[in-house]
């Protein structure tokens, strides 16, 4: 179980219900955590995270330069952009500000969601974070 | 010695002894809990709450618990500084992490679930393989755990000393510098201070008979009688300690999952299990003890708090409390040799889950973070 595909059942579940915000948390030690954030985002920008996103996860622990620019291409990805964008690390203000945010509320595992403000640690089915959006979702439309 | 409103109990204080039969019954028959009577006669030794056990050498002390609480939430006992024992013991989730298969070290898997502390204090044999006695003992496995939190001790040691707060709390509990004995015997300190306590079963044991609803009454029986459930979870803490094959499916991630599958593995491997590459099953305490009997063994669970601590069983296969007596009232996974078919109607299974959840909750564990220096 990985939570992409628990999270892109929600989406597709509670549309227009529920707003999904994505922060980043690329581990510290590993050595292509953060370039394959840099990717993830360099393909958000053209309309295909999610795509890259899976590939990551499925192709993941080789996620070196060259392997994140075969994704890319795989993904049918204008390669100058992307290779521009991860080389120059054009997101790594935002990946840093993520972090920060992270560490600041002394969040340390990934996967961990936040519905409505409710944390849940790790990894998670459908019917667990299911249950806590339909509670918000009632505490909502009080 | 003196006790606290957890009821701990020091050196030289008889344990619980419990209520015997006897007294019971006189206790019950005040109440007029009749059916209640019955029941027990049937039943295992069941026993209110009194007090925690504490080992004499290591006596609770309010310094030496604040100290295990701060190591318990410390990430420093971790070797990439991003795991506290309190994230596989989440205080809000009753001490587990609500996960069928326990949060890990980063870039590894757990193969097992994550087991509430509260009531540890309470067994004789730690994790679902009883590979060890103590709390003490227990506290130095995880920190070592390559798929846990996989530090090094003499490095933790080292990490721990060098922060002043830290030295000067061992100087004034243990009168020395910290080590990873002190270091375990603070947290098993602050663990024996997470206790269910005053739960509606105690009052019942003692002879409240309005302290459960009917149904959680007839849960009781069905607990005590035909659902054979006391035969295994008895004594204060619903559980006989005791190791049983009940063939517990397995948790698919064991194989699908290459990760599970290399934890596996690596612990088999640990334990001089020869065949380690080829396991498909979790053979439970067969790889502590090598006896055959043990083969996919897992100690008996308190039941204490059962309401808050699901997954279920050693892998958290059973995701609700719906399932795990759906799989008793089964006689069990296949092949086993203690369980039969218990033949309970909706509505009996619906009546010992009331009991359940309802008897077996106890107070909200009510707790203070600690400032980690």
């Amino acid at each position: 179980m990985s939570a992409g595909p628990v999270v892109k059942k929600i989406m597709d579940a509670y549309k227009g219900k529920v707003r999904l915000v994505i922060k980043n948390y690329p581990y510290k030690y590993r050595d292509y955590a953060h370039i394959a954030a840099e990717a993830s985002l360099a393909a958000g920008d053209q309309g295909k995270y999610w795509e890259m996103h899976d590939l990551l996860l499925k192709n993941s622990p080789k996620l070196d330069r060259e392997s994140l620019i075969k994704y890319a291409k795989e993904l049918g990805l204008d390669l100058t952009a992307f290779t521009a964008s991860i080389d120059g690390k054009k997101h790594a203000a935002e990946i840093e500000k993520d972090k920060q945010l992270a560490v600041g509320m002394d969040l340390y595992t990934t996967p961990t969601y936040f519905v409505n403000g409710r944390k849940v640690v790790g990894n998670r089915p459908y019917e667990y974070l299911k249950q806590i959006i339909d509670e918000e979702l009632k505490n909502v439309t009080k | 010695m003196s006790r606290n409103n957890r009821g701990f109990e020091g050196p030289g204080v008889q344990g619980a002894k419990g209520l015997r039969r006897q007294d019971y019954f006189f206790s019950a028959m005040i109440f007029c809990a009749v059916c209640l009577m019955i029941c027990v006669a049937e039943a295992g030794h069941l026993e209110p709450f009194k007090s925690v056990p504490v080992p004499k050498n290591n006596p609770q002390t309010p310094e030496k618990i604040e100290l295990g609480k701060k190591l318990f939430f410390d990430r420093r006992l971790s070797g990439d500084g991003t795991t506290s024992c309190a994230d596989c013991h989440i205080p809000e989730q009753a001490y587990t992490d609500g996960q069928d298969i326990s949060l890990n070290y980063p870039t590894t898997k757990n193969w097992r679930n994550s087991q509430t502390l509260i009531n540890a204090a309470f067994y004789k044999n730690l994790f679902h393989d009883g590979r060890v006695k103590t709390l003490e003992d227990q506290a130095l496995f995880p920190m070592m755990s390559a798929f846990e939190m996989n530090q090094n001790l003499d490095f933790l040691e080292e990490e721990i000393r060098v922060v002043p707060e830290y030295a000067e709390a061992f100087k004034k509990v243990f009168n020395g510098e910290p080590s990873r004995e002190r270091i375990a015997m603070a947290i098993a300190a602050f663990e024996r201070t997470l206790i269910s306590v005053n739960a509606p079963y105690d009052r019942f044991l003692k002879g409240d008979g309005s302290a459960i609803s009917e149904d959680a009454k007839k849960g009781f029986e069905i607990f005590n009688g035909k659902g054979k459930c006391a035969d295994c979870h008895d004594g204060v803490n619903l559980s006989d300690d005791k190791f049983y094959a009940l063939h517990v499916p397995e948790n698919p991630v064991l194989l699908n999952d290459p990760r599970v599958t290399a934890t596996m593995r690596f612990v088999a491997k640990v334990y001089h299990y020869k065949d380690y590459r080829n396991l498909k099953e979790d053979p439970g305490r067969y790889l502590i003890t090598k006896d055959k009997k043990d083969w996919k063994a897992f100690r008996t669970p308190t039941l204490r708090e059962i309401a808050k601590t699901g997954p279920y069983m050693h892998n958290g296969v059973l995701a609700t409390l719906d399932e795990v007596i759906d799989f008793f009232n089964a006689g069990g996974g296949k092949g086993n040799r203690y369980l039969k078919p218990l033949g309970l109607s909706d509505k009996e299974r619906k009546q010992l889950k009331a009991f359940l959840v309802e008897a077996l909750t106890g107070e909200e564990l009510k707790i203070s973070y600690p400032e980690v220096p």
